[in-house]
């Protein structure tokens, strides 16, 4: 039975990426952007004037075959990892989002620690003293960061952090030609890059690891266990951490898995106004030259990132509650 | 809280209609020389093509309450439609429209939009399209849960043992009940609207002959070297506040209709 819901869920999932795949393929194709439109544009950069080398390229790509031979030489290519080639670049897409992957995954993996450490230290404290005005001032600090732009955020902590007070770099995630460095420094560099964006990209979804510990502890707060620790007379630290909090990290373990999705998709905005060299500002890059493949090749890796992480939520969901497997 | 979100999109909404009165310059026209400072007659100052801020951050404001509008409006009418429908009629229509509700909600909107956008060229229509096909699953599966929990009542089952059809029995039965409901949460969907709107045209993605917060954001971030003179602060600050300021707005609003749409929901 429990193998049973298991596949039915993986299947479930493998239906979604199929649809993301096709998606990918077919949209171009449906919408009014031809995939090779950039080249019969006069006004693109990648113009190409002369309509026998127009044809001869769509001959190259293929475009000039059936719609499902297309699909099917699409899909066969995806199996064995080619993502296509970037009409800017002239490079293979796989090859240009394998650079840039490690810094997203690097961003992503960072903000979505600090953000359930800082989430669940806030959301412990809150709910311990629900009501309080400790608690309301949390309360609508969290509520009033859940609504700013990740956009605006990042731009406003790079001007007062890295401009006005200079204390961190506005781009990038190394300092140019640091390769030289030695291994110590060029870590402390790295990591020197990596704090704003990181910051914007946890606060960005930090509120909902707050509200979820908050409410997890303030289900706890009247429980029988804790008022026998209470008539023990064990200290109040005890009873916080020990008795309440313990009991109440369950579902924020399911949340901080939760939150990877939200992080790769903020990153997009994050990297963006960062200059930060990971696939959202790859993908933002290729938005603003017009260069479809690699522009698809991002979003296919994104959001298949996406999907697996919400797949990931789910089976560790499974695990951890049983009450809710069949 | 409920009354300051109003008051706060209600401002919004009015800036948005008296826009030609209020602005003091056409938000296209050439207005003076360009990146000037604020002064009394550019109380904003003026961009990189010398076009006055002020004038665009109020004609922003038409963009914003628009788009959101349309886009919550029309996501919300197909969600509570599709929800009403699967929960009443049940058995295949349920399983079909359920199923596709769970695949869109799986799939990643802002990914999805960019490329859709991208493709399909940033026309306002294409936008408000798109961000309302992002909206609609999330309300069809709130309203479905809602109207399930209705359809056991007497008076919902009388009626239809009378021959109401579906659509009589969601006009009249099923939209009463779960209006506050559907309210909180066109609220919600506008104020994620007006956020995603604007993340469309900072990316470059907006409509070109429209403007907006995000296309000003946009311009300003694409300008080199807007971080370095005191430019950032009169002319990334005041859209970034006005999108912020009417999403906090609208999610205010929302708090407060929370506890109206749940009675039994606990003010905490």
């Amino acid at each position: 039975m429990r193998t049973r819901a298991r596949t039915g869920l993986l299947a479930s999932y493998a239906l979604v990426v199929l649809v993301l795949v096709s998606l990918n393929f077919f949209l171009p194709r449906a919408l009014p952007g031809r995939p090779l439109e950039t080249l019969s544009d006069p006004r693109s950069q990648t113009f190409v004037g002369d309509a026998t080398t127009r044809a001869a390229l769509d001959r190259y790509y293929g475009l000039d075959r059936p719609l499902l031979a297309q699909y099917g030489s699409y899909m066969s290519g995806l199996a064995s990892g080619d993502l296509g080639t970037s009409i800017r670049y002239h490079a293979p897409v796989a090859e240009m989002i394998g650079k840039r992957i490690g810094w997203t995954l690097l961003l992503v993996g960072t903000a979505v620690a600090l953000s359930t450490g800082l989430g669940m230290v806030a959301g412990i404290r809150s709910g311990w003293r629900r009501g309080e005005p400790a608690d309301r001032r949390l309360v609508a600090l969290f509520l009033a960061l859940d609504n700013l732009p990740a956009f605006f955020l990042a731009s406003v902590v790079a001007y007062v952090f890295a401009v006005r007070l200079g204390w961190f770099p506005l781009y990038g995630a190394r300092t140019p030609f640091s390769e030289s460095y030695g291994a110590v420094r060029r870590i402390a560099d790295v990591a020197h890059h990596l704090v704003l964006p990181v910051a914007v990209l946890a606060l960005q979804f930090v509120t909902f690891q707050y509200l979820v510990m908050r409410a997890s502890m303030v289900g706890e707060l009247g429980s029988d266990h804790l008022m026998l620790g209470r008539v023990k007379g064990l200290s109040e630290h005890v009873l916080k951490y020990r008795y309440a909090a313990r009991n109440a990290l369950l579902p924020s373990v399911t949340v901080a898995t939760l939150q990877i999705p939200m992080a790769i998709t903020t990153a997009i905005f994050v990297e963006t106004v960062f200059a930060y060299p990971g696939v959202g500002r790859l993908m933002f890059e290729s938005v603003g030259d017009r260069d479809y493949p690699l522009m698809q090749g991002c979003f296919l890796v994104l959001s298949v990132g996406v999907v697996s992480a919400n797949l990931l939520a789910d089976l560790l969901y499974r695990r951890l509650d049983p009450r809710i497997s069949p | 809280m409920l009354w300051a979100g109003v008051g706060i999109v209600a401002t919004v909404a009015l800036v948005a209609l008296l826009a030609p009165l209020l602005a003091p310059y056409d938000p296209r026209a050439i207005a003076g020389p360009p990146l000037r400072s604020p002064s009394a007659e550019h109380l904003l100052g003026t961009n990189d093509s010398g076009q006055d801020i002020l004038s665009q951050l109020i004609w922003g404001a038409r963009s914003s309450t628009v788009v959101a509008g349309l886009s919550a409006c029309l996501a919300v009418a197909v969600g509570a439609l599709v929800g009403a429908l699967a929960g009443l009629r049940r058995g295949l229509t349920d399983i079909v429209a359920m199923r596709i509700t769970d695949l869109a909600l799986a799939l990643p909107a802002l990914p999805l939009l960019i490329l859709v956008v991208a493709f399909a060229g940033s026309s306002r229509t294409t936008v408000v399209l798109v961000i309302a096909f992002a909206g609609w699953p999330a309300t069809a599966r709130i309203v479905r849960s809602q109207t399930l929990a209705l359809a056991g009542h007497g008076y919902v089952q009388a009626a239809r043992g009378f021959g109401g059809g579906p659509l009589y029995v969601i006009r009249r039965h099923v939209l009463p009940a779960a209006g506050p409901l559907v309210a909180a949460n066109l609220v919600y969907w506008a104020a994620t609207a007006i956020v995603l709107q604007a993340g469309l045209a900072f990316l470059g993605l907006g409509d070109p002959t429209e403007i907006s917060w995000g296309a000003l954001l946009n311009r300003a971030l694409e300008h080199q070297g807007v971080y370095l003179t005191s430019q950032w602060t009169w002319w990334v600050l005041p859209p970034g506040l006005a999108i912020t300021l009417a999403a906090v707005g609208l999610a205010f609003i929302g708090f407060g209709l929370e506890p109206r749409a749940n009675p039994r929901w606990e003010r905490t």
